[in-house]
C-alpha cells in the first residue's frame, strides 16, 4: 500500500479502534450467551415447543442469506463480465464468507446438539431432508468462497480457474441460498411459507442485504471520503451500484406486497391471520416496511442515490429492515397455533430473550471482527491491475446515471 | 408384522384428561411436555356456542412429515415396530425441523421456560444427562426409541408406549384393557381411560375391533387434508376442529 491517496482507513488506527470495540462485543456477548446456555439451557431463550423457531434462526436466515446476496454480486463481475463490479468483488467474496461463518456459529448456538451433528448428518445421508441439503450446500459454499478468494488474493482475476471456481461458486450460492428457501417454502403445514417461489423471494431479499450491507462497509473503508477511494470504485458507487440498489429495494418491496396481498385476501386463517393480526399490528414490522424499506427506495429512485450520505442512511435503514424481516418472517409462519388451542384462541407470543438477543450480537460482532481483520490484512479493495493505475491518477469515470 | 392403530371416539370422550395424566407418569413427562393432551376449544358463537373437547396424542402418520425433514434419521418411522414413529436420542441435534413439520403440534423440546413454578426441574435436578430426575422413574429406558425421561437437546414424543405394546404376543388384533391377557401392553392413555373412548389395535388386521370401528362408524383422520395419513382414527361428533379464530374476533362473522 504505497499510494496513500488510495488508502484503506480500516488499515489505519480507525481500523485498530473498531476491532477492539467488535471485539469488546463479541466477547461480552460470548460470555453472557455462554453463561446462559451452560446454566439454564435453553429455558434461557423464550421460544418453546409451540413456537420453536425464535430470533437466532431468524439471525441465522438474515446471515446466510446476505452472504448469498454478496456471492451473487460477486458473480456480476467475475462470471457475467459486469467489469463495473470488479472494484466491489474482492470485498463481496469475503465478506460472504465472514456473514456466512457467522451465521453458522450462531445457529450452532442455537441447536441442542451441535457436535454430534458432526458426525450424525453425513452418516445417515438423509437425502430427504431439506436441511441436510442446505447444510452440505453451504458447506459447499463456504469451500468455493474459500477457494475463490484466495484465487483473487493471487492476483488471478481472469485466470481460467479462476472463472471456473466463480462459476461453480455462483452455482453453490444458488443452491445453498434456494434450499434454505426450500426449508421454509416446502411446509405445506405452514402455510404462511407455504410458497414453491421461495426461492425467489430469498434471491432477491438476499441481495438486497448484500448491497446495503456493501455500501455501508465500502463507505467505512474509506473513513466516508468518496476522495480516498480509487475511480472505478468511485464509478461504481455513484452509477451502476445504486441503481442495483434501488431496483433490488423496489423488487423487495414488490415480493412483500405480493405476499400480503394474498395473504390478506386468503380466508386461510393461518396466513390471513398472520399479516392482520402479527405482521400489519406490529409497529416494528410497520416502521421496517415503510422507513425501512419505502423510504429508502423512494429516495434512491431520484438522483440523490448517488451522493454518499444518502446511500449510507438508506444502506443502514435497510440492514435493519431486513433484519426485521427476517425475525417476522420465521415467527410469522409459526404464530398461528396448530390448533385452535386450549380455552383461549390467541396468536402465540414470542419476543427475543436476552439470551437470544447475546446470540445475535456475536453474529454482528463476529462478522464485523472478521471483515476488519479483512481489510487490514488482505487488501479486500484490490482489483485487476488493468483497472487501476496508482501511479497516474486516472480521469474520473463519467457516472453513466 | 402389525399397524398399531387407536381410535378415539368423542361421542364417549368426557374430557376428563385422566389420559393426560396416565400418559406424564407413565412417561415421566415434564408439565407442558403433553405427549396426550386434551385441548378445549370452542365452536359455533353465542348464543348457539359449544365448548367441545378432543384428545391429541401424536398419530403415528403412515406419511410422516416429521421423519421427511429430520435432516439425520433421528426421527424414524419403524415398520418392525408396528409403524410407531419414535426420536432416536442418540442421534436427535435438537434442530427442531420436525416440530415445524408436524400439522399435529405433538413434539416436544421440553429444555424451554417452565409451564408452571415452581419449575420441577429445580426440585428434582436432572442427572446423567435426564433433563429432570424425580425419584420415581418408569424402568423401561430405550434412548433409540425416544423411551425414558427426555435428555437436553432433543426432541420427544408420543411412543404409543412402545415399552408396553412390545411384550403383546404376535398376531395380537386387539390390545384391550378389558382382556386380562393382554391388558399389561395396553399404552398408558388406553389403559386408563374410564369411559372407555379409545381402542387400541392391528390396523392391518381386518378382524380387529380398531377396523370394525373404523368401518362401522366412519372414522375419520384429523386434518387428513395434509396427507399425513395418520394411523389414530376418530370417531362421533368434534373431529372436525374449526379453524383458528383469534378470541377478540369471535363474534365477527
Ligand atoms: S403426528 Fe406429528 S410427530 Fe406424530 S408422526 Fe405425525 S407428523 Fe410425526
Ligand atoms: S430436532 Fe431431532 S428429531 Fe427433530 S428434525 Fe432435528 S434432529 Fe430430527
Amino acid at each position: 500500500m504505497t499510494t496513500q491517496q488510495h488508502k484503506n482507513a480500516l488499515q489505519g488506527p480507525l481500523g485498530w479502534g473498531l476491532l477492539v470495540v467488535a471485539m469488546a462485543v463479541l466477547l461480552i456477548s460470548l460470555g453472557y450467551a455462554f453463561s446462559q446456555i451452560i446454566a439454564n439451557g435453553h429455558t434461557s431463550f423464550n421460544t418453546s415447543s409451540a413456537l420453536p423457531w425464535g430470533q437466532p434462526i431468524a439471525t441465522y436466515v438474515f446471515f446466510a442469506l446476505g452472504s448469498s446476496g454478496l456471492g451473487l454480486i460477486a458473480s456480476l463481475p467475475l462470471v457475467f463480465g459486469f467489469k463495473q463490479y470488479y472494484p466491489i468483488a474482492k470485498r463481496c467474496v469475503f465478506l460472504a464468507f465472514a456473514l456466512l461463518i457467522s451465521g453458522m456459529i450462531v445457529l450452532a448456538l442455537e441447536l441442542g446438539h451441535v457436535f454430534r451433528m458432526l458426525w450424525v448428518i453425513p452418516a445417515n445421508l438423509q437425502v430427504q431432508s431439506a436441511m441436510f441439503w442446505m447444510g452440505a450446500f453451504y458447506a459447499l459454499d463456504l469451500l468455493f468462497l474459500l477457494w475463490k478468494f484466495s484465487k483473487l488474493q493471487g492476483g488471478h482475476w481472469d485466470s481460467k480457474t479462476a472463472k471456473q471456481v466463480g462459476i461453480a461458486s455462483f452455482v453453490g450460492v444458488l443452491l445453498a441460498s434456494g434450499n434454505l428457501a426450500l426449508i421454509f417454502g416446502m411446509m405445506s403445514m405452514r402455510p404462511f411459507w407455504f410458497d414453491p417461489l421461495m426461492p425467489v423471494y430469498f434471491y432477491v431479499t438476499g441481495i438486497t442485504t448484500a448491497v446495503a450491507i456493501l455500501v455501508l462497509l465500502t463507505y467505512l473503508a474509506y473513513a466516508f471520503k468518496q476522495t480516498r477511494m480509487p475511480a472505478p470504485l468511485q464509478a461504481l458507487l455513484t452509477g451502476p451500484l445504486p441503481k442495483l440498489f434501488a431496483a433490488c429495494v423496489g423488487v423487495t418491496l414488490l415480493l412483500i406486497a405480493v405476499r400480503a396481498i394474498t395473504g390478506l385476501y386468503s380466508n386461510n386463517p393461518e396466513i390471513n391471520v398472520v399479516w392482520t393480526d402479527y405482521l400489519f399490528k406490529s409497529g416494528v414490522y410497520i416502521a421496517a416496511l415503510l422507513i425501512g424499506l419505502l423510504l429508502p427506495f423512494v429516495i434512491l429512485l431520484s438522483k440523490l442515490r448517488n451522493s454518499m450520505g444518502i446511500q449510507v442512511v438508506a444502506a443502514l435503514l435497510v440492514t435493519v429492515a431486513m433484519f426485521a424481516e427476517r425475525l417476522y418472517f420465521v415467527v410469522g409462519g409459526q404464530v398461528v397455533p396448530l390448533f385452535k388451542g386450549t380455552w383461549i384462541p390467541d396468536l402465540i407470543s414470542y419476543t427475543p430473550s436476552a439470551t437470544e438477543w447475546s446470540l445475535t450480537f456475536i453474529g454482528f460482532a463476529l462478522c464485523f471482527v472478521i471483515y476488519l481483520l479483512g481489510e487490514k490484512f488482505l487488501n479486500l479493495g484490490d482489483m485487476p491491475s488493468q483497472m487501476i493505475d496508482h501511479t497516474t491518477p486516472r480521469k474520473p469515470i463519467e457516472a453513466t446515471a | 408384522m402389525a399397524k398399531w392403530g387407536m381410535v378415539i371416539d368423542l361421542d364417549k370422550c368426557t374430557g376428563c384428561q385422566a389420559c393426560t395424566t396416565a400418559c406424564s407418569m407413565e412417561n415421566n413427562t415434564l408439565p407442558g411436555e403433553t405427549w396426550q393432551d386434551v385441548l378445549f376449544y370452542n365452536a359455533g358463537e353465542y348464543p348457539s356456542g359449544q365448548m367441545k373437547w378432543l384428545p391429541r396424542p401424536c398419530m403415528q402418520c403412515e406419511n410422516p412429515s416429521c421423519v421427511h425433514v429430520c435432516p439425520t434419521r433421528a426421527t424414524y418411522k419403524d415398520p418392525d415396530a408396528g409403524g410407531i414413529v419414535f426420536v432416536d436420542w442418540n442421534k436427535c441435534i435438537g434442530c427442531k425441523y420436525c416440530m415445524i413439520a408436524c400439522p399435529y403440534g405433538v413434539r416436544f423440546y421440553a429444555d424451554e421456560k417452565p409451564l408452571i413454578e415452581p419449575d420441577i426441574r429445580d426440585v428434582f435436578p436432572g442427572e446423567n444427562a435426564q433433563l429432570w430426575s424425580p425419584p420415581y422413574q418408569s424402568p423401561d429406558e430405550d434412548w433409540r426409541r425416544g423411551i425414558g425421561i427426555q435428555p437436553k437437546g432433543v426432541v420427544s414424543k408420543c411412543t404409543f408406549c412402545y415399552h408396553k405394546v412390545k411384550n403383546a404376543p404376535e398376531g395380537t388384533a386387539d390390545l384391550d384393557e378389558d382382556n386380562p391377557d393382554v391388558k399389561e401392553y395396553v399404552p398408558a392413555c388406553v389403559r386408563t381411560c374410564a369411559p372407555k373412548a379409545r381402542y387400541f389395535g392391528d390396523l392391518d388386521n381386518p378382524e380387529s375391533h380398531v377396523n370394525q370401528l373404523i368401518g362401522d362408524k366412519h372414522g375419520v383422520r384429523l386434518k387428513d387434508h395434509t396427507g399425513n395419513k395418520p394411523q389414530v382414527y376418530y370417531l362421533g361428533a368434534g373431529a372436525g376442529v374449526p379453524a383458528f379464530t383469534p378470541a377478540d374476533r369471535e363474534n365477527d362473522a
